[in-house]
């Protein structure tokens, strides 16, 4: 895929007092994609998110979109649907979108038909209107990703789009942010349901701490790490082939280990890929093998590895709820 | 600025003004302001006199010189007077009975009036004065009385010191002063709640994506002043058209200069405060903390409200209250006073109007800077002086 539409960070670095909110964080968000974005919570997600849409300034670094820095005209083919959501409660629904809409550039015309088409696709059409805070927060987290949609941006930047949502809206949501990334929109949205990242999203980035500490795509990261195999051979029920086998010639590879057995399959981790042949030398040995691959990671398991057990903010910023939006921050304008 | 940025805030500004049109408190406090603004047409002109405008009839010949006696008898009395020809003493009986006259001048014999005033002031007694030296100068040589005729009987008179001004123009200038004070603050600390209810609901971080903060702080205040504005329209135009309808003198004449002045500073009054009220609205994190946060623009308006009250009935203005007129803090609501007390000359309302100017201009950048700064951060409430240390 070429560089157009790909959204660049480069070495991000941001301070607020004490804390270092950013350390020098960089990564490639590619154009069509589905992208994740995760990390513990005052990882820096959202003032990195809010760095990119302009709303928070850096003591460094640049963010590029279509190989540019992302100037006041590059800002309105932006979507952005931030962490707190941000509209006026006394507005209608239309009314409200029709507006975003309108400052995004559309026409009067267009931004009225728009605000109707997304409010009808993300369930709102009853209630379009209805003010915004006569709603549900589950509809009114609707109406913010449509505020984020409604002038067809060409990035979208969603801080935690799925949080307060029911099955039903999580479900609307990812249709429509995989219709959006086939559309060829970039994509970047954080989230801390992992198991939904895993299922809508293509690439991710885990950052801790303002720092990135994982980057690649869901199927690499799930086979990358530890490599682990699982072994069942039928009628063992207690992986019983394993018991008096070691390390050595014969026996099991050098710097395999056996993780664990449940239900007569034996998870065991390698040192090196073609160690599984051995190891299914071994099972066949012992009997008809009825269950061998690698084990794939699941992305908590990679999140997990990533950031490590401690996944808590730096200790400065464990003080204050809300850590990461709370220091002081101020417009790059 | 290039037209695309004036069309975007002119998209906040339309916001701001379907947002204040809808709301019920606005029509609510429109309409006790149209209240007001009617009682002070009203009210100054009933003070005046229930006939401020005195029909005089005459009767006989020659009759110019008769009008020209009843007019002359109203410009000393000070009341306006309108001249009516009548056909018979009997008529000008019967009118008079009726309420439809106030006097009544019977060729150059006697005054009839329908109920003897003893002030010695009325309009009736003038008119009495008036004629019986028009008759005495009817005497003189035909030369001589032609002079009187063309210059009139009585003498000029010249003031050693200017006219004080009368309770009714007083009344309309105490009129102008609250309509000032209640527009400055009710549009100032609508700016500082709607800038905070937009930090406090985060929508502001949506907007700056495609908005600079001083699109989104002008547009707000054009909104608002536009609003604003209209009222004012609306408040002239009632207190004219009521003003003309009861005969009020001081709409007709002198209250023009305090409604002028009054629409002047209100102008001013609101360009000077609207950013200010707009960069306290930026400090606040929670739309409770509002009104604290607009309480130290409000004291200097509310302390030259307050002193409104020891000048407007005095015969002279005091010193302090005459400075305030020259601070851009106090001025709107000061200077209007002075207009209508008389104790403003128009050089010093074009200075007063001046320095308010370039102070705008100043309370604009100050204020801008602030809302620039302090629009996008969260936590606790924020101090001025924190805001102007941060760097940008």
């Amino acid at each position: 895929m070429s560089d157009d539409g790909q959204l660049e960070l480069i070495e991000l670095k941001r301070r607020f007092g004490d804390t270092v909110a950013l350390d020098g964080l960089s990564f490639t968000v590619p154009r069509g994609e589905v992208f994740g974005f995760l990390g513990p919570n005052g990882a820096g997600k959202t003032t990195a998110m809010r760095a990119i849409v302009g709303v928070q300034a850096l003591d460094s670094g640049a963010v590029r979109w279509n190989c540019a820095p992302i100037d006041q005209d590059a800002r309105r083919r932006i979507g952005y649907m931030p962490e707190e959501r941000g509209l006026y409660p006394s507005m209608r629904v239309v009314e409200q979108l029709e507006y975003l809409a309108r400052l995004h550039g559309l026409t009067q015309q267009r931004a009225l038909s728009a605000a109707r088409y997304w409010s009808d696709r993300l369930g709102l059409a009853g209630r379009s209107q209805q003010k915004i805070e006569a709603l549900s927060l589950g509809n009114q987290q609707r109406v913010q990703l449509a505020a984020a949609l409604v002038h067809e941006p060409e990035l979208l930047v969603l801080d935690e789009p799925f949080s307060g949502l029911d099955p039903v809206g999580v479900d609307a949501m990812s249709e429509v942010l995989t219709e959006r990334a086939a559309a060829g929109v970039t994509m970047l949205f954080s989230s801390h349901q992992l198991d939904l990242v895993e299922h809508l999203c293509t690439s991710v980035a885990i950052i801790h701490r303002g720092a990135l500490v994982a980057h690649g795509t869901v199927e690499d990261l799930a086979h990358g790490g530890q490599l682990r195999i699982a072994v069942r051979v039928a009628g063992d029920d207690k992986a019983r082939w394993l018991s008096g086998l070691s390390p050595g010639p014969g026996e099991l590879p050098a710097g395999a280990t056996v993780e664990g057995i449940a239900g007569g399959t034996a998870t065991i981790s390698l040192a090196r890929r073609e160690d599984a042949q051995t190891i299914l030398d071994l099972a066949r040995k012992a009997g008809p093998v009825e269950q061998f691959g690698f084990v794939r990671r699941r992305l908590s398991e990679v999140f997990r590895d990533a950031v490590g057990r401690d996944s808590g903010p730096p200790p400065e910023r464990q003080a204050p709820a809300r850590a990461e939006s709370e220091p002081a921050t101020e417009a790059t304008r | 600025m290039s037209a695309n940025w004036w069309t975007l805030t002119w998209l906040v500004a339309r916001r701001e003004i379907t947002d204040r049109a809808r709301a019920k408190s606005f029509w609510i406090a429109s309409i006790l302001l149209l209240v007001a603004v009617a009682a002070g047409a009203v009210i100054p002109a009933l003070l005046a006199g229930k006939h401020s405008v005195a029909r005089i009839g005459i009767v006989g010949r020659p009759a110019v010189a008769m009008a020209q006696a009843a007019r002359e008898a109203g410009q000393i009395s000070g009341t306006a007077v309108t001249v009516t020809e009548l056909p018979s003493v009997a008529a000008a009986r019967a009118e008079l009975r009726a309420g439809k006259l106030q006097a009544a001048l019977i060729g150059d014999t006697e005054v009839l009036v329908n109920k003897q005033s003893f002030s010695g002031s009325s309009i009736g007694t003038t008119l009495a004065q008036i004629g019986g030296l028009q008759k005495l100068y009817g005497q003189l040589p035909p030369a001589a009385a032609a002079a009187v005729a063309a210059h009139g009987i009585a003498l000029p008179v010249y003031s050693l010191s200017p006219p004080t001004k009368n309770l009714a123009t007083r009344i309309t200038g105490l009129t102008a002063a609250i309509l000032i004070y209640v527009i400055i603050l009710t549009y100032g600390i609508r700016i500082t709640i709607g800038v905070g209810e937009e930090k406090a609901t985060r929508v502001v971080e949506v907007l700056l994506t495609t908005l600079r903060p001083v699109q989104l702080l002008a547009g707000k205040v054009i909104g608002m002043g536009l609003m604003a504005l209209c009222q004012i329209a609306a408040m002239v135009a009632v207190y004219l058209a009521l003003g003309h309808a009861v005969g009020s003198p001081e709409v007709r004449s002198a209250a023009t200069s305090i409604v002028l002045a009054a629409g002047l500073w209100i102008v001013l009054g609101y360009g000077f405060y609207c950013t200010a009220y707009a960069a306290a609205g930026s400090l606040i994190t929670r739309q409770a903390d509002a009104y604290n946060a607009a309480l130290p623009l409000q004291i200097p308006l509310i302390l030259t409200y307050v002193l409104v009250y020891t000048v407007i009935y005095s015969t002279t203005v005091n010193p302090f209250f005459h400075v305030l007129a020259f601070i851009p803090f106090t001025a709107p609501v000061a200077m209007p006073v002075l207009v209508a007390l008389g104790a403003a000359p128009a050089w010093q309302v074009a200075l007063s109007a001046g320095i308010t100017v370039v102070s705008t201009v100043w309370m604009a950048r100050l204020a801008g800077t602030i809302y620039g700064r302090a629009i996008l951060r969260t936590g606790s409430r924020l101090k001025v002086r924190q805001v102007l240390r941060t760097a940008v």
